[in-house]
């Protein structure tokens, strides 16, 4: 393990960079250790756990998962019955999507009280409120895949209220559905949309969310 | 008396107990590193990078190996066979030439009933007995097909060839033709794909 360490340090001179990013002072207030109730500093970082979490078992369900009417729900079906530890891989993926909104929410209120949004931390106030739409995003899109009664009436009524957009909605509500009608190109565009579209988009906003914290470090407590 | 330390040796000075082994008992890691004689806090920080490396493990082996066997899955399951599958009329048969049949099953392909087709070549024995050879090619799975002047089977793809009764002659294959199981009844004959 050293060696192979070494062997890269000599040419990429990574160490002072790992060192940099490990070694990161925790104000006391943020430290759980030093103050029971920073707890809720947590959250965030629980919330980034779980994107892990669903990024993991989502690229494995898409081993065996079908995007199409005719399979989707047949597809769910065997993952959940047929497939070693099927049940709970999807069932992970499924309770994971609520957690994560769950989570995220959590850390909103956390930011929010402790007037962490404010000056000068705008920028990633905004992204976080972004990161929060995405994930609402996945948890939207995410529910039609099982493609079983319950998603497609979720969806029929999710984009419905969409359409209830003064003058955009109804063309918004006909772009989501590829269509007038929640089918075979709803399925297709909502799954894309789940597994390519959003997730780039959370990984770069992510990225941003991040940098942006270790830039202006942990607000100060109130 | 005071507790045993939980860091044993490892603890120097973090420990506000006396421990055996060190010797800057009783001094506290503020005081070790205000007079910065030593880095107190190396222990512990060494301390919680294994910690954080053993949950980082935990994690990541508690989620990989389920994982793995999520996707491996299909794999593991045996394919069955084990059906006597109705081929064809046994007075259909050719006499001195080795007779091509189509044959259907239906196979479970994933969460799907689909319907395979195969080929096989029923050969009549002198004896009156029935050979059945699948159309396989055992080098890389092309369909042989018969060559009735040369009287071999041949592969199109490798120049894999064949006897009569499925012997390798020339090429790449490194077996036989498989060779299935056949039955008779009531004039009908039926094969298994199961070697015979």
């Amino acid at each position: 393990m050293s060696k192979l360490r070494l062997f890269i340090d000599k040419r990429l001179n990574l160490s002072p960079l790992l060192k940099e990013m490990a070694e990161r002072r925790i104000p006391d207030h943020a430290n759980p250790l030093k103050t029971p109730k920073a707890f809720i500093y947590c959250f965030g970082g629980i919330s980034f756990l779980i994107i892990l979490l669903q990024l993991l078992t989502g690229m494995f369900l898409m081993l065996y998962y079908v995007p199409s009417p005719d399979h989707a729900y047949a597809s769910v079906t065997y993952i959940r019955n047929e497939v070693s530890l099927g049940a709970l891989t999807q069932s992970l993926h499924r309770v994971g999507a609520g957690a994560a909104v769950l989570m995220v929410f959590l850390h909103m209120l956390r930011v929010y009280f402790s007037k962490s949004y404010a000056n000068p931390r705008e920028l990633n106030w905004i992204a976080g409120v972004l990161l929060l739409l995405i994930v609402l995003g996945f948890g939207f899109t995410g529910y039609l895949l099982p493609w079983d009664q319950k998603a497609y009436w979720a969806t029929t009524v999710g984009v419905n209220i969409i359409e209830t957009v003064p003058l955009i909605g109804p063309d918004i509500a006909d772009i989501l559905r590829g269509g007038s009608e929640v089918g075979a190109l709803t399925l297709t565009r909502f799954f894309v949309i789940h597994v390519m579209f959003l997730p780039v988009l959370l990984l770069c906003l992510l990225a941003a969310h991040f940098f942006m914290v270790r830039r202006q470090g942990i607000s100060r407590p109130l | 008396m005071p507790a045993p330390c939980i860091f044993n040796r490892r603890c120097l000075a973090l420990c506000r107990h006396k421990c055996k082994n060190t010797t800057l008992s009783m001094v506290t890691a503020e005081e070790a590193l205000r007079a910065d004689k030593v880095d107190a806090y190396a222990p512990r920080r060494e301390f919680m990078a294994k910690g954080i490396k053993a949950v980082i493990a935990l994690f990541g082996l508690g989620l990989g190996i389920p994982l793995a066997i999520f996707s491996i899955s299909p794999a593991r399951k045996k394919h069955k066979t084990g059906e006597w599958i109705p081929v064809a009329e046994l007075s259909a048969l050719n006499d001195h030439r080795p007779t091509k049949i189509t044959y259907a099953y239906l196979r479970k392909d994933g969460w799907m009933q689909v319907e395979t087709r195969r080929m096989a070549f029923i050969i009549k024995n002198a004896a009156g007995g029935l050979t059945v050879l699948s159309n396989r090619c055992t080098h890389l799975g092309c369909g042989v097909d018969w060559d009735a002047t040369a009287n071999q089977f041949k592969c199109p793809c490798h120049g894999g060839i064949f006897d009569l009764s499925g012997k390798v002659l020339e090429g790449p294959p490194p077996k036989a033709l498989l060779n299935f199981q056949a039955k008779v009844e009531d004039g009908k004959v039926f094969i298994m794909e199961a070697q015979a």
